[in-house]
C-alpha cells in the first residue's frame, strides 16, 4: 500500500493529512465547551482594563511572565490559589506565557498595588535591587487607546455573548458612556499615583498608559 | 544511468531563497544576541526606548528565525531538491517559474511587515503565531503559492516514485496548512465596531480553549517547522554528499508514518498541570514519549547510512555538520520526551531548561542542517567551488563549541531555578525570594550569550564564504556527482 | 542541602542525567560502526538523483525499544497516572495535607527562637519587596519597619493621626494631645497597658495613665480596642498588633499595603512576621 502511496501523490496527501488531523479533532474538540465556562464571580474586563491589557500584550510582557499558578504548594505559597479553567473564560486570547523570568502575575493584584506598580514601572531597580525588568518609563507619556480597547470590548459581546451590561456585570454602554466610565475609574487610580505629569494630563481628560496597565495589574486576583 | 546532467535545472528561485536564508538568520540570530545579552545585562534594554526591550525583541527573534531563516532555508532546499528529485526543472513550466518568483517576492513583503508590526507592538501575543489578520491573510496566500508550485512540479514529474525527502515536504506544506488556519482565527475589531485601530482582532477562542488551540498549534509547528522539513532535507543531503545509499527503506517508511501519528497527539505537554484536563495532559505525556522512536528512526537511519564511511567524516566538513545535526536531533529528541514526563516537567516548565533543550534542536539541528544544505548547494548552483573548505572547518567548531556553552548553561540555570523556586526552609517557608532565583542566574546567562555569539560569528563565516563562492570563487565545468568541491 | 529530598528535583536531575549519558553512549556506537563497518544489503532499485536505498531491516534494538515505550505508555495510562481517575488537584491536596501534618504540628507551640527564624524567612520572601530587605522603607517607597512600633512611633501617631485600616471608627485624628502629653502617654502604654517594656521615661508614666482617657474613649480603657472597633493598643510592639496590620491593611499617607488574607500565610506564619518585624526596632 505504501508503494502505492509513494506513486500517488494525490492520495498521499489525503493519508497525511488524515493521519494528522485527526489527533486534534480527539484531544481538542471534546472539551471545548465543557472546560471554559466562566467560574461564578468571574467579570469581564472594564474598557480601562481591556486597555491595560492590549499594552500588556503590545510589550510582550507575557515573554517573562506566566499567568497560571499551578497546583503545586511552593507556587500556591508564593502566588496564592492555583489557577481555575473558569477564571479564564474572558480572556482573548489567553496570557499564560511558557516562560518565568519574572514572577507570576496571576494574582499579583492581590499584592501589590498601585503606589508599589508606579515606582516599579518606571524603575524596578528602585523597589527591587538586582531586577532585571525593563524599565517601561515611556508608559508615562504615551496615552492609552480607548477607542481600541472600546471596539475590543463592543466585538466580544456582539460576536461572542460577552455578558457586558447584564446585571451584575460591568457596564459597556455606548462609547460615550463606556468613555466616561473608563475616566472615572481611571480617577482613583491617578489618586492612589504620585506623579504629577499623569496627574495633570488626567485632569486634561488625557489618560496615560500607566494608568491602564495598573488597572490591569491591580484586576488580576 | 539517468543522468542528472540531461536535465538543465533551474535554480533562480532556489538562489532568491538562499539569499533570504542568510540574511534572515543574520538579523534572527543578531536579535537573539542581542536578547541575550539584555537578560544579563539589562541596562541594554533602554537603548531603544520602547523599541528595543526584551519584550519586544523576543518575539522577532523567534519569529526571524522560525519563519525568516528556517522557512527560507525550507523552501530554498525545495527550490533544488525538488525539482532533482521529481526530475523535472523549473524551466519547463514558465507558470511554475512565475508562481515561484512571486511567492518569493510576497514573502519578503510580508517578512519586511512582521518585522516593522513586531518592532511596533502590533503582535496578538500567541507564540509563533504573534502576526495579526493583515499578516495572517498574506502568509495564507504565500503558503498557497507554495502548494501550488508542490503539487505544480509534482504533476509535472519524470520520477514517477517519491522520494523520502517529497513525503516530508508534502507534510509540511500540509500541517502548517492546517494549524496556521485554526490557530489563527480571530475577529477584526475594526470592522465589527468601527472605532479603534484597524489592524487590530481578537481571538476566536477564550482561556483554557485558546491555550488548547494554541498549543496544539506551537507544538506541531514545531514538528512541521523544525523536523519535518529539517529530515526532507538530511535524506537528500546526506546520502548525497556522502554518495551512500539510505540505510534502510523500512526504517524511513515507519518512521515517516509514525512521526506523522504521534506528533499531533504530543501538544499537551505544554499544558501539564494547567487548567486544560487531565487526560489531555496525560495523553501528551504518554504520545512524547513514544514520540522518541519515530524520531530516532530517521537519525539512526542517517547514521547507519555512514556506516564504514569514518574517513568521509574526517574529510568532509559538510558530511560533519549532517552527522552533528542527528546528534543534536537525538539530544534534543530524548530531552524533550524527558521534559514532557508530568514530574520532570514539574519542575522544568518556564524555567531556562526548556530554552535550553529549543535550542540544542534549533541551533544544533536545524542550524546544522539548513547551514550544511545550503553549502552543498552553492557549488552546483554558482558552477564554482566553494571558496574555503578552512573557513567551513573553523565554523563548525566554532558553533559546535557555542552550541555547548548554551545548552550546559541553560540545563544548569533551568534546573538551579526550578529547584529554587520550590526550596524551602526548615520552617517550611520558601527559601528564596523571586529576585534571588534572577539574580543566581546571571552568570549562566553571560555564557549562554557568550555561546550565541560564537554561533553567529560562526554564522557570519557561512555568510561570507557563500557570498565569496557564489562571486570570486573558481569555477568547475561539470558537476560533482556526490561530494562537494571546495578549495 | 535539602533538595534532593524531593521527589521532583531527584527525578529531573536522574532525567538530565539519562539524556546526555544515552545520547553519548548510543551515538558512540554508531559512530563506531562508521569506523569499523562496513555498510551492506540489497538496494532497492530505486535511484533518485543518485540516490539509491537499502532493503535492510529494522534494527533490533530500535524495535525493542519501540515496542519498550508503547509498553510504558500503557503502564502511565492505565496506572501511573490512570486515564479518568487521576487528577492533578487531588494530587495538590495529598500535597498540602501531607505538609499541615509534618509542620502544623511541630510547630504548634513555636518559641521565640523559631519564631524569629520564621518569621525572617517570611519577610524577606513576603515583605522585602516593598519594606526592603532591612525594612527601612526603601526610602519611603513603604513604612519604614525599623523605627515602627516604638514609642516614638506613638507619638508620631498622635501628632499627626492615622488612617487607612478601615476600622469602624474611621480616622484617628490629628493632634488631639500636645507633643509633651503624646510622651507620656507613649511612656503608659509601652510600660504599663501593653507591658512590652521599660519605658524610656519612666517618670512620665504615672501622668500618661491620667492622660489615656483620651485615647482610652475609642481604642478602649483597657486598650483592647472597643470590640474591634480600632486597634488593641494592648498589643502594641507585640506580634499580634502586626497581625491585626496584615488582617487589615492599610492604606495611609505613605501607600498601600495589602491585606494578607489571601491564603499564602499561615497564623503561625503570621505571628512569625510579626515577631520579626517587632525585632527591627531596637530600642
Ligand atoms: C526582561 C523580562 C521582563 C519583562 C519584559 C517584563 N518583566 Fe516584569 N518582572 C521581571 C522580573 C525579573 C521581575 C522580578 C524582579 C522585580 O520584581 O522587578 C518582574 C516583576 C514584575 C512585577 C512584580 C511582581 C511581583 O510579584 O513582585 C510586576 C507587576 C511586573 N513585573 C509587571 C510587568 C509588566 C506589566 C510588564 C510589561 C509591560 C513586564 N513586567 C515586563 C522581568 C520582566
Ligand atoms: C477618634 C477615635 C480615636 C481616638 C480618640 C484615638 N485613636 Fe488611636 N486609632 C484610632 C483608629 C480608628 C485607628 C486605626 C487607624 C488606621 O486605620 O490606621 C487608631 C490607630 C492608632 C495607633 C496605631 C497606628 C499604626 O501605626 O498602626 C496608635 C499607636 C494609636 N491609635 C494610638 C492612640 C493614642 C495614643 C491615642 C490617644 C492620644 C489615640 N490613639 C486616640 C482611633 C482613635
Ligand atoms: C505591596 C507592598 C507591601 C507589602 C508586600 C507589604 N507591605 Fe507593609 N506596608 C506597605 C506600605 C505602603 C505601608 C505604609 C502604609 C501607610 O501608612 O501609608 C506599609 C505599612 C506596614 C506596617 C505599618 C502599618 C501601620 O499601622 O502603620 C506594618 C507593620 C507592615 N507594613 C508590615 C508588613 C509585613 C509584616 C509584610 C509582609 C508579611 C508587609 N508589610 C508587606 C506596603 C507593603
Ligand atoms: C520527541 C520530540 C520532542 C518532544 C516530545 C518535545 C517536548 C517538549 C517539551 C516537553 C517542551 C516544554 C514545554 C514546557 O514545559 O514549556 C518543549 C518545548 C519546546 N521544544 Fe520540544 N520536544 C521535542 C523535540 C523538539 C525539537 C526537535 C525541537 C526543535 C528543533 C523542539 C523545539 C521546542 C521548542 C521551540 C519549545 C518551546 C515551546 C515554547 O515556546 O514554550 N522540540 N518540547
Ligand atoms: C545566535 C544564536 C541564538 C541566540 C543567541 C538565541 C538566543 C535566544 C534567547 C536569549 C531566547 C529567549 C530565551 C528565554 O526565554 O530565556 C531565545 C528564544 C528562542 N529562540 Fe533563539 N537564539 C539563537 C538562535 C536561534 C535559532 C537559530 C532558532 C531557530 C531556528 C531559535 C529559536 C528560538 C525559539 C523557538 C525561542 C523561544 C523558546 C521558548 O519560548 O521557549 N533561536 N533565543
Ligand atoms: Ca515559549
Ligand atoms: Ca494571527
Ligand atoms: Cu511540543
Amino acid at each position: 500500500m505504501f508503494h502505492w502511496l509513494e506513486k500517488n501523490p494525490f492520495f498521499f496527501a489525503v493519508g497525511v493529512f488524515v493521519v494528522i488531523a485527526y489527533a486534534g479533532i480527539v484531544t481538542v474538540v471534546p472539551d471545548f465547551m465543557e472546560s471554559a465556562r466562566p467560574l461564578k464571580g468571574v467579570k469581564p474586563y472594564t474598557t480601562l482594563q481591556l486597555a491595560g491589557r492590549q499594552i500588556y500584550i503590545e510589550n510582550d510582557c507575557n515573554a517573562c511572565h506566566s499567568q497560571l499558578i499551578r497546583p503545586f504548594k511552593s507556587e500556591t505559597d508564593r502566588y496564592g490559589k492555583y489557577s481555575l479553567s473558569g477564571e479564564y473564560a474572558y480572556d482573548r486570547p489567553f496570557l499564560w506565557g511558557s516562560r518565568r523570568i519574572g514572577p507570576d502575575l496571576h494574582r499579583v493584584g492581590n499584592y501589590r498595588t498601585t503606589d508599589w506598580n508606579e515606582n516599579h514601572m518606571l524603575d524596578p531597580e528602585s523597589v527591587v535591587p538586582g531586577s532585571i525588568m525593563p524599565k517601561y518609563g515611556f508608559m508615562f507619556d504615551k496615552s492609552m487607546d480607548f477607542d481600541t480597547a472600546y471596539a475590543e470590548a463592543y466585538t466580544v459581546k456582539k460576536v461572542f455573548n460577552v455578558p457586558y451590561d447584564k446585571p451584575g456585570m460591568p457596564k459597556l454602554g455606548t462609547y460615550e458612556e463606556a468613555k466616561k466610565a473608563a475616566i472615572k475609574e481611571a480617577g482613583a487610580i491617578v489618586a492612589d499615583m504620585k506623579d504629577q505629569a499623569v496627574k495633570d494630563a488626567y485632569k486634561k481628560g488625557d489618560i496615560k498608559e500607566i494608568v491602564a496597565i495598573i488597572a490591569y495589574l491591580n484586576s488580576l486576583k | 544511468m539517468q543522468s542528472s546532467n540531461a536535465i538543465n535545472y533551474d535554480y533562480t528561485v532556489a538562489k532568491y531563497f538562499t539569499v533570504a536564508t542568510i540574511v534572515l538568520g543574520i538579523v534572527g540570530m543578531s536579535v537573539g544576541v542581542i536578547i541575550a545579552f539584555q537578560l544579563a545585562f539589562p541596562e541594554l534594554n533602554n537603548l531603544a526606548g520602547e523599541y528595543g526591550n526584551f519584550g519586544r525583541l523576543r518575539p522577532l527573534h523567534t519569529d526571524a528565525v522560525a519563519f525568516g531563516f528556517t522557512v527560507s532555508g525550507i523552501m530554498a532546499t525545495w527550490y533544488y531538491i525538488g525539482q532533482r528529485v521529481l526530475k523535472v526543472s523549473m524551466a519547463e513550466s514558465k507558470f511554475l517559474m512565475f508562481i515561484g518568483k512571486l511567492q518569493f517576492w510576497l514573502y519578503i513583503v510580508t517578512v519586511a511587515a512582521v518585522v516593522v508590526s513586531l518592532i511596533m507592538g502590533i503582535t496578538t501575543s500567541k507564540e509563533y503565531a504573534e502576526f495579526e489578520w493583515p499578516i495572517d491573510i498574506a502568509i495564507v496566500v504565500v503558503w498557497v503559492l507554495w502548494g501550488i508550485s508542490i503539487f505544480g512540479l509534482i504533476g509535472i514529474r519524470r520520477e514517477k516514485v517519491l522520494y523520502i525527502s517529497i513525503w516530508y515536504y508534502i507534510a509540511t506544506f500540509l500541517g502548517i496548512a492546517m494549524l496556521y488556519l485554526f490557530n489563527n482565527m480571530e475577529v477584526p475589531t475594526y470592522f465589527v465596531a468601527g472605532v479603534g485601530k484597524w489592524y487590530h482582532s481578537v481571538s476566536m477562542y477564550a482561556g483554557s480553549n485558546d491555550a488548547m488551540v494554541q498549543w496544539w498549534y506551537g507544538h506541531n509547528a514545531v514538528a512541521f517547522a523544525f523536523t519535518v522539513p529539517i529530515i526532507a532535507m538530511i535524506y537528500y543531503f546526506l546520502p548525497k554528499e556522502s554518495g551512500q545509499p539510505v540505510f534502510s527503506y523500512k526504517l524511513s517508511l515507519l518512521s515517516f508514518w509514525g512521526l506523522m501519528f504521534v506528533y499531533l497527539w504530543a501538544g499537551g505537554h505544554h499544558l501539564l498541570y494547567s487548567t486544560v484536563p487531565d487526560w489531555v495532559q496525560t495523553m501528551g505525556s504518554i504520545f512524547s514519549v513514544v514520540l522518541i522512536l519515530p524520531s530516532w528512526g530517521s537519525a539512526i537511519n542517517m547514521l547507519l547510512t555512514m556506516k564504514g564511511e569514518w574517513g568521509q567524516l574526517k574529510e568532509n566538513p559538510l558530511v560533519k555538520f549532517y552527522v552533528l545535526a542527528s546528534t543534536f536531533y537525538m539530544l534534543s529528541t530524548l530531552e524533550g520526551p524527558i521534559q514532557a514526563i508530568k514530574s520532570v516537567n514539574a519542575l522544568a516548565h518556564f524555567t531556562d531548561w526548556i530554552p535550553g533543550h529549543v535550542h540544542d534542536g534549533t541551533l544544533g539541528w536545524v542550524g546544522f542542517m539548513i547551514i550544511g544544505a545550503l553549502f552543498h548547494m552553492a557549488p552546483r548552483m554558482f558552477k564554482k567551488e566553494i571558496f574555503s573548505k578552512k573557513l567551513i572547518e573553523s565554523q563548525f567548531w566554532l558553533q559546535t563549541t557555542g552550541i555547548v556553552l548554551y545548552f550546559s548553561s541553560m540545563w544548569i540555570a533551568g534546573i538551579t531555578q526550578g529547584m529554587m523556586w520550590r526550596a524551602t526552609d526548615q520552617y517550611g517557608n520558601l527559601t528564596y525570594s523571586f529576585i534571588d532565583t534572577v539574580e543566581v542566574l546571571h552568570p549562566y546567562w553571560t555564557l549562554r550569550a557568550v555561546g550565541g555569539l560564537f554561533y553567529l560569528i560562526g554564522v557570519f563565516m557561512w555568510a561570507y564564504n557563500m557570498y565569496k563562492t557564489a562571486t570570486s570563487s573558481r569555477a568547475i565545468e561539470k558537476e560533482p556527482q556526490y561530494a562537494s568541491p571546495m578549495a | 542541602m535539602n533538595w534532593l529530598n524531593d521527589n521532583v528535583n531527584l527525578l529531573t536531575l536522574i532525567g538530565a542525567a539519562a539524556i546526555v549519558i544515552l545520547t553519548v553512549v548510543i551515538v558512540g556506537k554508531y559512530i563506531k560502526q562508521m569506523k569499523t563497518d562496513k555498510s551492506t544489503g540489497e538496494l532497492s532499485g530505486n535511484k533518485w538523483d543518485g540516490i539509491e536505498e537499502y532493503k535492510n531491516p529494522l534494527p533490533m534494538g530500535w524495535s525493542l525499544a519501540f515496542i519498550g515505550v508503547i509498553v510504558w505508555g500503557l503502564w502511565y495510562w492505565l496506572a501511573g497516572y490512570p486515564l479518568g481517575t487521576f487528577s492533578q488537584l487531588g494530587q495538590y491536596n495529598e500535597e498540602v495535607s501531607n505538609y499541615t501534618k509534618r509542620f502544623e504540628s511541630k510547630w504548634a507551640n513555636p518559641d521565640k527562637d523559631t519564631l524569629m527564624g520564621m518569621g525572617e524567612g517570611v519577610f524577606l520572601v513576603k515583605c522585602a519587596p516593598c519594606h526592603g530587605i532591612t525594612g527601612d522603607g526603601m526610602n519611603g517607597k513603604a513604612r519604614d519597619l525599623t523605627t515602627w512600633g516604638t514609642e516614638d512611633h506613638i507619638v508620631d501617631v498622635v501628632l499627626k493621626g492615622s488612617s487607612g485600616q478601615g476600622y469602624p471608627l474611621g480616622q484617628m485624628p490629628a493632634g488631639m494631645l500636645d507633643k509633651a502629653s503624646a510622651t507620656a502617654v507613649a511612656a503608659y502604654i509601652v510600660q504599663d497597658l501593653a507591658k512590652t517594656g521599660k519605658s524610656k521615661h519612666p517618670e512620665l508614666v504615672e501622668q500618661g495613665k491620667a492622660l489615656y482617657a483620651t485615647c482610652g474613649a475609642c481604642h478602649g480603657n483597657d486598650g483592647k480596642g472597643n470590640g474591634g472597633s480600632a486597634p488593641a493598643l494592648a498589643d502594641y510592639g507585640k506580634a499580634q498588633f502586626i497581625v491585626d496590620v496584615l488582617n487589615h491593611g492599610k492604606k495611609g499617607s505613605i501607600g498601600n499595603m495589602l491585606k494578607f488574607n489571601d491564603g499564602r500565610l499561615t497564623d503561625i506564619q503570621k505571628t512569625a512576621v510579626g515577631t520579626y518585624v517587632n525585632s527591627l526596632n531596637k530600642e
